[in-house]
């Protein structure tokens, strides 16, 4: 069977390659040595990237960066990793904190220690260094952190003297007061296509998923804080406290419905929700995320950061242009240009940038980029990302919708999780030891 | 709607082999022939055909309702519901004005790779059909049994070997990336040999080359013609299956403009709303509505020679 698929691969290859020839037209460019000039490519799914790439373009004249859009999601990342196979990479690319190490394990992305290793050192909080240094390099440059947060609909919080929680014990007190006040109404969602909001709130809890050592692996998905959380976030949802939906139209329709009003989220969910709910406005207001002790604590849910693939020809200017659009204060400007970005920049610094750019009247007023920040400083360090994510998620995420009907378990499904990922892991030859 | 609500009443004999079995004489106690099962009968076929009909329009109807709605409509009301207010006419405004038109762009591309793709491909497979059916050349059957291996390979599994190809011969995010790749059938080869054989009479032929046509022309002028049902199935086929191919233009192309359609829709919907774009979601619920519309008019187009194609060869 096998050889027969061969043939008939090698037979058609052969034919397309023919054809392919006969279709000529190189597009090769000439490698160019590694100074600061030259043509960038710029693959990106983040909004407001076509923005940075021109006012890039106007403020450096040596280098041309060229952007193009790419879809977001898994697709993204099996395109990128085929272009880098196949020697066609671009010289910049978006990628998301928990794809990062994937990436550098493999190879696939360029050591930045030595060209942007001192910026990353110099400019951003140690947890959120450490989701883009791995094995003692610098893989990426962090663009924006996204601290997490909790939106509420005051209206309905003030009609039905509901307190904000700061405790995920009055959290949960919160949710009951919500459905008994309004049957349809609920106080909080379980994304059932998303672990990301799961795994954040692990993270809150002191949970660590993963350890990289020396040349080895350390996997802990069902540790005690997280079994923790996925034991509560699992309760809830079993008592129809708080729904389960997809994060995408059924979360929105449930919003705005007024079927959902309160939900833990991120600081660029400000922005969101804005955008997909305006009629909405004046309703909502933002609050720290609850803890379990009630002092600040937080994790990240989302964030992106932008690495050199391997084989980018200008590496140099790529560097450059990384540079600017992380952490100057102009590149931040242009990211969110726009004015409804909510996005929260990694480098603290440049908070007073991105605030200043977001309209607050939505929320009323409120200072939301505040909130972030408080956030942001409780994120607790020592988070890193396993090197096989997408299967560590596909592992919870095909559980998460049996969880509502008790067909599932949500502490055992980081359980198994944690097994099919340490499987994967060593299929792929890596030394991993998990208790 | 299941087996277990058969209403006969002959079904426990019927039902229990066993106890007939050692008496050989099914044909007496048969009155008239043994009645259908329930799934079988009149009521039953149309009760299927009618949810297998729900089952293909109520997507459909999902988006004609969504793309006559307003955003705050799009998540505020039913999915088979109207909204407060028709909003067709400024949603294709705004599908057609967005992002500088490219929406009309990826539309062209794909009616360039899909239409002009499955054109040449079906002229491709429909002329080596003809061959490996009427001419005799050495290596014939060793030849088409590495075409009908061609078949077996499903297509997504050759976008990465084509793209490491493309790669390499400096075509990745170009239009002849995508396109190339469109022109070669397997199975409309296949298709296009047993369509020889059932339209196009030896006889026909060989009066041909008697009259002193050669071979080139006997295929364009006689055998083309009568193979005209054979083209358009396998036209449609083929236009189909690049319309809705994904995977390689997803891996071979970057630049927006080369883009098909069904790509563009997944940029904008994949980040519509974890990148808060709502606007973006709306287009994709519009723009996937409008890019039925070809495939929908292509199909009524050609229906008649659709519908005599797939019976070719079913009376003979």
């Amino acid at each position: 069977m096998l050889r027969r698929t061969t043939v008939a691969l090698a037979g058609s290859v052969t034919v397309l390659a023919l054809l392919a020839t006969a279709c000529g037209g190189g597009t090769d460019q000439g490698a160019s040595p590694a100074g600061k000039t030259g043509d960038v490519t710029f693959w990106s799914f983040v909004k407001g990237s076509d923005e940075v790439a021109k006012a890039f373009n106007r403020s450096h004249p040596d280098i041309k960066v060229k952007f193009e859009t790419v879809p977001s999601g898994q697709e993204y990342y099996s395109k990128l990793t085929n272009a880098v196979k196949a020697g066609t990479a671009p010289d910049v690319a978006v990628v998301e904190y928990p794809n990062l190490p994937e990436f550098a394990s493999q190879g696939k992305i360029e050591d930045l220690s030595g060209s942007l290793g001192p910026l990353v050192k110099d400019r951003f909080p140690k947890a959120t260094r450490q989701l883009v240094d791995l094995g003692g390099k610098t893989w990426g440059v962090p663009r924006d952190a996204a601290p997490l947060m909790m939106m509420y609909r005051k209206d309905f919080f003030k009609q039905h003297k509901i307190g904000v929680p700061k405790t995920w014990n009055a959290y949960r007190t919160m949710t009951e007061k919500v459905k008994k006040a309004d049957p349809d109404a609920r106080g909080g969602v379980l994304y059932t296509d998303n672990p990301g909001l799961l795994t954040a709130l692990s993270w809150q809890a002191g949970g660590q998923w993963f350890k990289a050592g020396k040349d080895s692996w350390k996997a802990t998905v069902d540790d005690g804080p997280s079994k923790k959380v996925a034991g509560y976030w699992g309760d809830l949802a079993g008592k129809d406290l708080v729904r389960s939906l997809s994060t995408l139209d059924p979360f929105w329709t449930s919003v705005q419905k007024s079927e959902t009003v309160a939900y833990v989220c991120a600081s660029w969910c400000a922005g969101a929700h804005q955008a997909t709910v305006p009629d909405q406005k004046g309703k909502w207001a933002v609050a720290p995320v609850p803890t379990w002790d009630g002092k600040p604590a937080s994790g990240m849910y989302g964030g992106s950061s932008f690495v050199i693939p391997k084989g980018s020809d200008n590496s140099g200017a790529a560097a450059e242009f990384i540079k600017w659009i992380t952490t100057d204060p102009e590149g931040m400007k242009a990211w969110v240009k726009s004015g409804t970005s909510s996005m929260f920049p990694a480098d603290p610094k440049l908070v007073p940038v991105t605030k200043k750019a977001y309209g607050t009247e939505y929320f009323g007023g409120q200072d939301v980029y505040a909130v972030g920040a408080d956030s942001y400083k409780s994120i607790p360090s020592g988070w890193t990302w396993g090197p096989v994510m997408g299967t560590t998620n596909t592992a919870i995420v095909d559980e998460l919708p049996k969880v509502a009907e008790g067909k599932a378990d949500l502490p055992e499904v980081l359980s198994d999780a944690e097994r099919t990922t340490v499987e994967h892991m060593r299929q792929r030859g890596m030394k991993v030891t998990a208790p | 709607m299941t087996q277990s609500s058969t209403i006969d009443p002959e079904a426990p004999a019927a039902a229990s082999p066993p106890a007939s079995a050692p008496a050989p004489r099914p044909a007496k106690c048969r009155r008239s022939p043994k009645p259908p099962s329930v799934l079988l009968s009149k009521a039953g076929v149309t009760a299927l055909l009618g949810l297998a009909t729900l089952y293909t329009l109520l997507p459909l109807t999902w988006l004609l309702l969504s793309s006559t709605k307003s955003r705050e409509d799009l998540f505020g009301t039913n999915g088979f519901a109207l909204g407060d207010e028709i909003h067709l006419a400024e949603n294709l405004d705004q599908l057609f004005a967005a992002d500088g038109g490219v929406y009309l762009r990826w539309v062209i591309n794909t009616v360039e790779y899909a239409g002009i793709g499955a054109l040449l491909a079906s002229l491709f497979s429909v002329a080596a059909g003809y061959a490996f059916d009427k001419l005799a050349f050495p290596g014939k059957e060793r030849l088409f049994s590495l075409v009908l291996l061609g078949v077996m390979v499903p297509g997504t599994a050759m976008a990465i070997p084509l793209y490491l190809l493309a790669a390499e011969a400096g075509v990745v995010n170009t239009f002849w990336s995508v396109f190339v790749p469109g022109l070669v059938f397997p199975f409309g080869v296949y298709l296009a040999r047993v369509f020889s054989a059932a339209y196009v009479p030896d006889e026909v032929l060989e009066a041909a080359r008697m009259d002193g046509a050669g071979e080139f022309k006997t295929f364009c002028r006689i055998a083309l013609p009568m193979m005209a049902p054979g083209f358009v199935t396998i036209f449609l086929f083929q236009f189909t299956q690049i319309w809705n191919s994904f995977f390689l233009p997803l891996v071979m192309l970057s630049d927006k403009e080369l883009y098909p359609v069904n790509l563009g829709l997944y940029v904008w919907y994949s980040s519509a709303l974890s990148q808060g774009h709502p606007e973006d979601y709306l287009l994709a619920v519009v723009g996937s509505l409008v890019s039925v519309v070809p495939l929908i008019v292509v199909f009524l187009m050609l229906q008649r020679f659709w519908k005599s194609g797939m019976t070719a060869g079913a009376v003979k």
